[in-house]
């Protein structure tokens, strides 16, 4: 099998993507094991431990920019290379290029969890690094756009694989969003402290303007390209339609844009742009579920798959997560149902079905498709891929179905009147009943966490089986060229 | 420029951004889903991925 | 179409795919938040708004620090519960200042809008150091560096010029403060002047006594200083209860 593929090497640049694969699985674990440390925090408050540096609230943010970023970002980086190589049949333009993108990117998320942890942050959820790192973001993210174009306009086949589409979309939005959500004034030139440029309520819309598409962009658009590439490779059949593509792309990428919004409702956010935002919420289930479907259908004929292939129910089930939260999405931003839901956990459970289920499932499935292939081996064991399977599966549905019942639990609460018109419950109440839940919660969390620290087992020992096997054949050819 | 305030109305302006969107969106699904031949055409793509290796193509159906 | 569109093209031109998609992402974010900043109704006119003094700037410089955003909201709802927990709804005239916003989106603890004058100063400072004194069913984490950390005042003028580049309307010229006077009145006028910052800063600090220790000021005096004043600028008895509907 070795000796017949394609010399990757020569033809491809396979070097970045080993790296960015390798990295992925170490943020996957590290912002994992963060996640499930503050969601203990919240059940068993002494794990703060008094300490400034772990406290839930200079935590929080190392938890989300370690796998939105680190895990997600290192897995997107190692997808996007591999497929725009691969559907271009070409290889990267620069080598250098790619190597900066790769150090600069891990810099950027060590620098962030240490500024975190020292008491530096912008204040803005999932963009909380301060100036400094915001500027290097953006070196690296311009250096990432050429590199993607450039490669993209060197490519020998015609047309551009929708996957790339999708890539690009990702590209373009994030570096739109994370430009003008983070204007801001420095100090001074020494200063870690900046002051955004905007303030109360415009600064409420921009920040989720930002906020949302970093899910609508970052975590969907991108890991649908993901999935253009990746489940019709796995499951050896075309994608479902490529006529459904084309109007899932355009759509998906001119209305997210609008829903941001639909996170400021009865604020002092003016009503107009709210709703507007919340009518374009619903017009997204369109697109969303066309994507979904066309991931799931490509499946149709060969759905024994499902049973004998773990891989592909990774894909599978991570698509049909992406459209139980891009259901549930829609709904929570309708005014009523979001007058309960905001504010309590429903919010933070809609979030981990949309990040474990969609976003985590579909970079495992693809990180298990692609780096046998990357090491020219087969996977280390298939029975710790169904056991890595499983823990997930369970730890996402515990995750879920807790902050469910918390969170109406919450917003019901909060809002319950005794027989003469007062509140029945005192705040401090809601959070008592909260506990059980929590505590569910971590564990749920655990479990995911453990099926990925299997996975990082898995692929180590895949990884040193194909060293192994490329130097045993070395030695074989060389002990042929020897007698010849 | 008495006209350019014609926009500045928003009970004018939604209804005519609405008109826009919606009938570029019919645009792109008639495009997409009008003709046959085009169609056929479109489909042809979906390979893509499978052209750069060998072990790909052979369980394509 | 007898023009003849290909969709080809736009597959095979790299360049035209990334305008187009540029043009697609863009419009929602134009439409929808470009206006906030011409519309003169986004934020009501109201008297009492005013920016924050140097010591309570301080003190929500930590609130950002230690990410309190994470857990509590700043931002009540036009609900009858919310009301009733909490106080009248938000203004957006009220959060004008907040560079950045802090309406958060988790209450994991209560709202924190209308949070000033509620409690005495003693109670926020046991309650910062170990929560759980005071409200047994709390999940916050104590945070007793605040009490035993010296504030850092040496550079809340630089932070004040920041914020005034970024339009928040402290007074670095006579003209500026001439203007604040007319604008705020003398009392916060002064409180806005750059060049006493310091001088101010310690001298609230002192004269409020937040951490109810006189002997130096800590990094509790200042945040204690800023959740006093949370909610407290507008005076609502003074507006009728319908008085802000239409600014929604």
């Amino acid at each position: 099998m070795a000796v017949t593929t394609y010399s990757g090497a020569e033809q491809y640049n396979f070097d970045i993507v080993k790296k960015f694969s390798v990295m992925a699985l170490v943020w996957a674990v590290v912002g994992m094991f963060v996640g499930v440390y503050i969601a203990s925090e919240l059940a068993w408050p002494f794990l703060n431990f008094d300490s400034p540096y772990f406290s839930f609230g200079r935590f929080r943010p190392v938890h989300t920019s370690a796998v939105i970023f680190g895990f997600g970002g290192s897995a997107l980086f190692a997808t996007s290379y591999y497929v725009v190589q691969r559907t271009c049949q070409t290889r990267l333009i620069s080598d250098g290029m790619a190597s900066f993108t790769f150090w600069g990117w891990q810099t950027v998320i060590v620098l962030a969890a240490l500024s975190y942890v020292s008491g530096y942050s912008q204040g803005r959820e999932y963009a909380e690094m301060e100036w400094p790192i915001d500027i290097l973001i953006e070196v690296v993210w311009v250096t990432y756009l050429i590199l993607f174009v450039g490669t993209i306009m060197r490519r020998k086949q015609p047309h551009i694989y929708v996957a790339n589409w999708f890539y690009l979309s990702f590209i373009l939005a994030t570096a739109l969003l994370h430009t003008f959500n983070n204007l801001s004034m420095p100090v001074d030139l020494f200063s870690m402290k900046s002051y955004s440029l905007f303030s109360g309520t415009q600064d409420a819309m921009t920040q989720w303007w930002y906020g949302h598409n970093a899910v609508g962009f970052f975590l969907t658009a991108a890991f649908l390209g993901m999935m253009y590439y990746f489940v019709p490779k796995q499951a050896g059949r075309p994608i479902y339609s490529y006529r459904l593509s084309i109007v899932h792309f355009w759509a998906l990428s001119f209305m997210y844009m609008w829903v941001g919004g639909h996170h400021l409702h009865w604020t002092a956010l003016p009503d107009w742009t709210s709703s507007l935002a919340a009518a374009f919420s619903i017009l997204l289930l369109m697109p969303s579920w066309g994507g979904m479907i066309n991931g799931i259908m490509t499946l149709s004929g060969a759905w024994d798959k499902l049973r004998t292939d773990p891989v592909m129910r990774f894909m599978i089930v991570a698509l049909s997560f992406y459209g139980m939260s891009t259901f549930e999405g829609p709904m929570m931003s309708l005014k009523e149902v979001n007058a309960l839901s905001h504010y309590t956990d429903w919010t933070v459970g809609h979030v981990h079905s949309g990040a474990l289920g969609w976003v985590a499932m579909i970079s495992f499935g693809s990180l298990y498709h692609m780096m046998p292939k990357l090491w020219d081996t087969k996977i280390y064991s298939q029975k710790l891929v169904e056991w890595h399977f499983w823990l997930a599966t369970i730890g996402i549905v515990l995750y879920i179905v807790a902050m469910w019942i918390s969170g109406i639990t919450q917003g019901l609460m909060w809002r319950a009147f005794d027989e003469f018109g007062n509140l029945q419950y005192s705040f401090a109440e809601s959070v008592a009943a909260m506990m059980p839940f929590y505590a569910m919660r971590a564990i749920g969390g655990m479990f995911f966490l453990s099926g990925a620290s299997l996975m990082a087992f898995n692929m180590f020992m895949t990884i040193r089986q194909g060293k192994r096997e490329s130097a045993a054949l070395e030695a074989k050819l060389a002990a042929k060229m020897a007698h010849a | 420029m008495e006209w350019l305030m014609w926009f500045s109305k928003p009970e004018n302006t939604k209804p005519l951004a609405l008109i826009i969107f919606f009938v570029t969106f019919i645009g792109i699904v008639i495009y997409v889903y009008g003709s046959k031949k085009r169609g056929q055409k479109l489909e042809s793509y979906r390979d893509i991925p499978f052209l750069d290796d060998q072990e790909g193509t052979k369980d394509k159906q | 179409m007898n023009f003849n569109f290909k969709h080809e093209w736009i597959e095979t031109n790299i360049g035209l795919m990334a305008v187009l998609t540029m043009l697609a992402i863009s419009v929602g974010g134009l439409v929808e938040i470009a206006p906030l900043f011409f519309i003169d109704k986004t934020i009501e006119k109201v008297e009492g708004v005013r920016p924050y003094t140097p010591l309570e700037q301080r003190g929500r410089d930590i609130y950002v620090r230690e990410g309190c955003y994470t857990c509590h909201s700043q931002m009540i709802r036009p609900f009858r519960d919310e009301k009733l927990r909490y106080g009248h709804y938000s203004l957006a005239a009220e959060s004008q200042y907040d560079h950045p916003f802090q309406w958060g989106s988790k209450r994991t603890g209560p709202d924190l809008a209308r949070v000033g004058a509620k409690y005495s100063n003693e109670w926020h400072v046991q309650h910062l150091v170990a929560p759980r004194s005071m409200v047994p069913e709390s999940v916050m984490p104590n945070y007793p560096w605040l009490l035993s950390t010296k504030l850092d005042i040496s550079d809340v003028a630089g932070r004040m010029k920041a914020l005034r580049k970024v339009g928040v309307p402290y007074s670095l010229t006579q003209a500026d403060y001439d203007a604040n006077v007319a604008k705020f009145g003398e009392t916060v006028a002064k409180q806005l002047h750059i060049p006493d910052a310091q001088k101010n800063l310690v001298e609230q600090a002192n004269f409020g006594n937040y951490d109810g220790d006189r002997s130096g000021i800590s990094e509790m005096d200042a945040l204690v200083a800023y959740l006093q004043v949370l909610g407290t600028m507008v005076d609502f008895s003074k507006h009728a209860d319908d008085a802000f509907v239409d600014n929604r």
